[in-house]
């Protein structure tokens, strides 16, 4: 079975091969129905032929037959003419007139059967094919044999079979071909609003789940399954809408119950056990934050048409984590270019990057020393730090989830590089981590510039 | 001064108002933004608490309308949501500060306090940082209850960085309130008079640092 790829030369190729089998199977029905009916007047014509010869037949006083054919038959029938012959036979087969010269039957078969019969016969060269009728003259009863050479058949009506073939046979395929062309140019224009629906559904996706194809000009054939894709994007809009609701609901359902204990924390007073409560649940808070954030990346996809202003995400970032990080006697600089670089990305997901690797160089950073983010006008942002570094063995370790160099210290839940790189990947951005001279860690995300 | 706080965790409500009342000020609860809206039509208060995830609806919606209808009451925004950006749409849809849950008391009120403290507002008009005290109605700076003479520049300058306590304040922030929008400003001019300002607090005596976050702003702290 042969698969075709598309409608239209589906459609090309079974009206080729329609009209190639319609034109040959016209073609013979016609020159059969023409053979049939030359042969049919030529039977006809040749009865005619043998009841006009018996009607010359006339019985004699002595009972012997007598024919007597006036001119115009006799040059019919003349040797010179050698078109058309005629015999007489009697009931015992014999030859009692004939036109032919070895004064011979023109059909030897038995033909006193029945009373008219069309026979055809070889004589020699040529094939003799005509009609045997019979006549009762007096007491006497005879055959009439009429014929013609099939070979001297009459040229008109050879024309008109040949002449069907040019005229009448071949005009069959251009108007099956115009059929083909209209064909084409119906199937073509039926499908233009599937050509438009498809453009329209080249732009859904994960940012743009909003979007239905139009359902007014397609064909109602296909209708039903261009409105069965829009309910499967209800559906699947409304799967993105309840992942996206269920972070957006799981940080309310977490964070409230924490904001009751820390508040109802901070009505016992500043006693000891307090303070270390309080200071237990702000590090809970920073957990599921991130775990929350981890969440939220999970179904988060970036639009691409949505771009950042890296330098002042950098700097509002700097502004956030520089009382933190004053307070444990480290410092922050914002270096590099003051001008806008615009990179392709969410803004929200790009602070939260930069501000998890503040957050990591700051817990790591020597007090005293300063934590440098440095903006690029080709979309990278560095932070640096002057902590110990990363060893070649941790390299990859640092990115994954909850993987912390030293378990027991506070302040660090391990997820922190591991969102900066699910957001990296997220933005087709590359890390690169070096050491620094003499010591302390730099990453660098390169983020696709913005063309605008 | 009474305040309200818009709130539907009728636990977490509680806990705030109780903390309100134990900082010196009267508290009324409501668990909806349809409430506040009506209530805020008819009622004065001095500030307005409000959770962002109300049952029936936005928080912001409830801001944007009544910064629609010029109503200047300060409004600190509480969310469970931590995002920078939503930090930053909460104050561009007109609150007056953001805090992210779970929060301490202690930072609640303070960040209350600085809000009530802006001009026009009601609360008394010193801000205070260890020994140093800034009276904002005299623009008066004193240490150690002493008044101090300061240039008009140099008082501009610290009466910012005092109401952004504990925040940076960013380099232009400092630019646009001293220079206005008036003209070229020498690209250093800033930073001579934070350098002033710092040499005159530390000759007499302030217990307190103006920290320069380089490319940043400028943050004042006390003094480690």
């Amino acid at each position: 079975m042969i698969r075709f790829k598309s409608i239209i030369s589906r459609i090309v190729i079974l009206h080729v091969v329609a009209v190639v089998i319609t034109s040959i199977f016209m073609s013979l029905a016609l020159s059969w129905l023409l053979n049939y009916a030359t042969d049919n007047i030529h039977d006809k014509a040749m009865q005619e032929q043998a009841v006009s010869v018996g009607e010359h037949l006339s019985a004699r006083s002595d009972g012997s037959l007598e024919l007597d054919l006036p001119l115009d038959l006799l040059g019919l029938y003349s040797q010179a003419y050698g078109r058309y012959s005629y015999a007489v036979v009697d009931d015992r087969g014999h030859v009692l007139f004939s036109s032919l010269k070895d004064h011979a039957a023109l059909f030897t078969a038995d033909t006193r059967s029945a009373a008219v019969e069309f026979l055809q016969q070889r004589r020699g060269d040529a094939t003799v094919s005509g009609a045997s009728v019979r006549k009762t003259i007096g007491n006497q009863v005879v055959w009439i044999q009429a014929g013609e050479d099939l070979a001297n058949r009459d040229v008109l009506i050879d024309d008109i079979v040949a002449d069907f073939y040019r005229n009448v046979g071949w005009i069959t395929l251009p108007i099956l071909l115009v059929l083909l062309i209209a064909d084409i140019a119906i199937f073509r224009r039926a499908l233009r609003p599937l050509r438009q629906a498809s453009e329209i559904a080249s732009d859904i996706g994960p940012t743009r789940t909003d979007l239905r194809l139009p359902t007014d000009e397609i064909p109602r054939e296909v209708r039903p399954l261009v409105s069965a894709i829009n309910l499967a994007l209800d559906r699947l809009e409304e799967g993105f809408r309840i992942q996206r609701d269920f972070t957006a609901d799981a940080a309310h359902e977490l964070r409230t119950p924490l904001s009751i204990l820390r508040t109802r924390l901070d009505t016992l007073g500043d006693e000891g056990i307090a303070r270390a409560l309080r200071k237990d649940v702000d590090g809970m808070a920073h957990i599921i934050s991130q775990l929350l954030d981890i969440a939220e990346l999970d179904s988060f996809v970036v639009d691409p048409r949505e771009k950042a202003d890296l330098r002042a995400v950098a700097a509002e970032v700097a502004e956030f984590v520089a009382p933190l990080a004053l307070a444990q006697g480290k410092d922050i600089a914002l270096l590099g270019t003051t001008e806008p670089v615009w990179v392709t990305g969410n803004p929200e997901m790009l602070s939260r990057a930069i501000r998890n690797l503040a957050e990591n160089a700051i817990n790591h950073t020597a007090p005293g020393t300063t934590v440098e983010f440095i903006v690029d006008d080709d979309g990278t942002v560095s932070v640096l730090d002057r902590g110990p570094g990363v060893a070649e063995d941790e390299r990859n370790l640092i990115f994954q989830r909850f993987w912390r160099r030293d378990r027991r210290k506070a302040g660090s839940t391990g997820l922190g590089l591991s969102i900066v790189q699910r957001i990296a990947e997220l933005h087709s951005a590359t890390i690169t981590l070096t050491n620094r001279h003499p010591n302390g860690a730099g990453f660098s995300v390169k983020f696709l510039p913005s063309g605008s | 001064m009474r305040l309200l706080v818009v709130e539907d965790n009728a636990e977490l409500a509680e806990l705030v108002a109780k903390g309100l009342r134990s900082a010196g000020y009267d508290a009324d609860i409501l668990s909806s933004a349809d409430e506040a809206a009506n209530v805020l039509r008819t009622t004065f208060y001095a500030a307005l608490i409000l959770d962002l995830g109300l049952p029936d609806g936005d928080g912001l919606e409830l801001l944007r309308e009544l910064r629609h209808r010029n109503n200047p009451i300060p409004v600190l925004v509480l969310t469970a949501r931590g995002g920078l950006r939503d930090r930053v749409l909460g104050l561009r849809s007109g609150a007056d500060d953001y805090l992210v849950k779970p929060f301490a008391l202690e930072e609640l009120v303070a960040r209350l306090e600085a809000q009530l403290r802006r001009p026009g507002q009601l609360l008394g008009s010193s801000l205070r940082i260890a020994n140093l005290e800034f009276d904002t109605i005299n623009r008066q700076a004193s240490i150690d209850e002493q008044p101090q003479m300061l240039s008009a520049r140099e008082t501009a300058v610290l009466e910012l960085l005092m109401r952004g306590k504990g925040r940076v304040v960013s380099k232009k922030q400092v630019e646009d309130h001293i220079f206005g929008h008036s003209g070229e400003v020498a690209s250093n001019a800033v930073e001579v008079y934070v350098h002033r300002l710092r040499k005159q607090l530390a000759e007499r005596g302030a217990r307190v640092q103006v920290h320069t976050i380089r490319g940043v702003g400028y943050l004042i702290a006390e003094e480690k």
